[in-house]
């Protein structure tokens, strides 16, 4: 753990709890304090309405949407030794979007449709990433992951062409049963990751290396795999694919608590959780009364981030020891 | 330890072993030299499972290697590769716990105190939050040993552990492997150096195009004919005054 992380921390959760706050005030119509405070007492109020019924809702999604994606990010980056795999430049986000929309048009009658549909999406996409060569070489590993992603988006707008539902990525019209299903399965799967962090760390060693100290490599990273899986599948299954989060908040949380994965889990979570708060709520305030999707703003954000990150950083080969 | 009658071929290549059979004398030093692409490696691979055995077997405490689980193995057997890749920042402290991962079940995490012997036993416990990659080649090769020896391993593989290492280095590092030997522990290794291989070791394995030329004690190994052979260069052993009899490449035809 770095010097300054639980200065870092402390920053975080403050952060969250001052954008919180903000996001519960700004909107199509601002709720001062003494409105808020009204709001809380006045359950008969409209402002009690705009609060509880729009934008708590909201609120808790995108904080559990932020956190799950983020982590997801994390555990993506520690199974592929990539700095830069992310359920969303992998395209497991888009496999898992196109399957969503693809059993909204088949199989409309089936209960838990969207998730299990979007599961399956992810799982379809991560056979494709692990069964070729792309698992031993980062570069391969994007290019394939970038290829499946634009199949996928591809895929999806002939399909949307002809279809009744189509996914917008965005926060927008979040409702409760959105809100607590994400907290659910958003809930579930951090848990199970803060979980296994230390498997992440493991790792950083090569798979020989792992052998020799007697550690089931496949079946870490199996399970850390599907359990990124989950997590973004699960946002995708509610709100539909958001990109970056995953490279973004992970990156910089390294650089700020250190490498520890026990350390950068945690901090992805409540700093992703963040992000994706505070770009929702910039989304939907700087252009009142219309709105920018998360999603949108997540590309104008990330793109950049990559890109810096890619050409400045270390590159995505590990390093050299003797 | 013991091979008998070892073979192993790599897929679509011709390099790998025939028919070795040899022991490996415990609490020991034994050294395996040969040319390059002898199938030195190799052995070393196959003593520490990495390589499946395709022919004979090999046998560790009367027991065939195969029959070990994976973890039982890692509390029997510890390797240092010649060269380390990591995928990520880890501190000195991390990488040593990493050989105490035998002894733990996957969900516990190694508890410093577990880590702090084996720090001390090779002069890192000031380094134990310093990342590996500030250290010098040196200190790098002794984090590895380090993260071996908290293995507890009844034998310790080590290829080429010289490699980086500067003169200094290479004398410390072949002491130390000594001194664990004489502690019970049995260590094999693979060496370029010829003059180290037979100054520091117990044993030695002579290995020829995947074949074992023969093993025993350095001083009857001591023969021109024997590694101008094995070798196939021109080799003679002469006489250095406070070291003794030293072996040199010679220009030959």
């Amino acid at each position: 753990m770095k010097q300054y992380a639980n200065w870092w921390y402390g920053g975080v959760i403050s952060l969250l709890l001052v954008t919180v706050v903000i996001a519960l005030m700004a909107g199509t119509v601002w709720l001062g304090p003494q409105q808020l405070s009204v709001a809380l007492n006045d359950h008969g109020s409209q402002a009690f309405v705009t609060i509880f019924s729009l934008r708590l809702p909201r609120i808790l999604s995108s904080l559990i949407c932020g956190g799950s994606l983020a982590v997801a990010g994390a555990l993506f980056q520690a199974v592929f030794r990539n700095p830069i795999a992310d359920p969303s430049i992998l395209g497991i986000s888009s496999a898992a979007d196109f399957f969503k929309l693809g059993g909204a048009m088949l199989l409309p009658w089936l209960p838990g449709r969207a998730w299990l549909m979007a599961l399956l999406g992810g799982f379809v996409a991560l056979v494709v990433l692990t069964s070729g060569r792309a698992l031993a070489d980062p570069y391969r590993l994007i290019i394939v992951g970038v290829a499946l992603d634009a199949t996928f988006v591809g895929l999806q707008q002939l399909l949307s062409s002809g279809a009744t539902q189509v996914s917008h990525s965005t926060f927008n019209g979040s409702t409760w049963l959105d809100a607590t299903t994400l907290l659910v399965l958003g809930v579930i799967g951090l848990f199970v990751a803060l979980l296994l962090a230390p498997w992440a760390n493991y790792l950083k060693l090569t798979d020989a290396a792992l052998k020799n100290v007697g550690v089931p490599v496949k079946v870490i990273r199996w399970s850390l795999l599907l359990l990124g899986m989950y997590l973004a599948t699960s946002v995708t299954a509610v709100v539909g694919a958001i990109p970056f989060v995953g490279i973004v908040v992970p990156n910089v949380a390294r650089r700020l608590v250190g490498h520890d994965y026990q350390t950068v889990m945690p901090f992805s979570m409540l700093a992703g959780a963040w992000l994706m708060l505070a770009a929702d709520t910039l989304g939907r305030t700087i252009i009142v009364p219309s709105e920018i999707s998360a999603a949108t703003m997540m590309a104008v954000i990330g793109g950049p981030f990559v890109i810096i990150l890619l050409q400045r950083g270390r590159g995505l080969h590990g390093m050299s020891t003797r | 330890m013991e091979c008998q009658h070892v073979s192993y071929q790599y897929p679509h290549q011709a390099a790998g072993i025939t028919d070795v059979t040899g022991t490996f004398p415990a609490g020991q030093v034994t050294t395996v030299i040969g040319p390059n692409g002898a199938g030195k490696s190799t052995v070393l691979r196959l003593l520490a499972r990495q390589l499946p055995v395709a022919a004979g077997q090999i046998t560790l405490a009367g027991k065939s290697l195969g029959q070990y689980t994976t973890k039982e193995l890692a509390q029997q057997v510890a390797m240092v590769a010649q060269r380390h890749q990591l995928y990520d920042d880890m501190t000195v402290g991390e990488i040593v716990g990493t050989g105490r991962l035998p002894y733990h079940s996957l969900l516990q995490t190694v508890p410093a105190e577990e880590v702090a012997p084996y720090l001390a036993t090779t002069g890192l416990t000031q380094l134990v939050d310093e990342h590996i990659q500030n250290l010098s080649g040196g200190q790098q090769q002794r984090v590895w040993l380090a993260a071996a020896l908290a293995q507890e391993p009844a034998v310790l593989l080590l290829d080429e552990p010289t490699t980086y290492l500067d003169v200094h280095y290479q004398q410390k590092l072949m002491q130390q492997l000594r001194q664990l030997a004489t502690t019970g522990i049995t260590v094999i290794q693979v060496l370029h150096d010829i003059n180290q291989a037979f100054r520091f070791s117990d044993w030695l394995w002579l290995i020829r195009k995947g074949q074992l030329v023969t093993q025993g004690r350095p001083d009857d190994l001591r023969q021109a004919d024997l590694l101008a052979q094995t070798f196939q260069t021109p080799i003679e052993i002469v006489s250095v005054p406070r070291l003794g009899p030293y072996i040199v490449q010679v220009p030959g035809d």
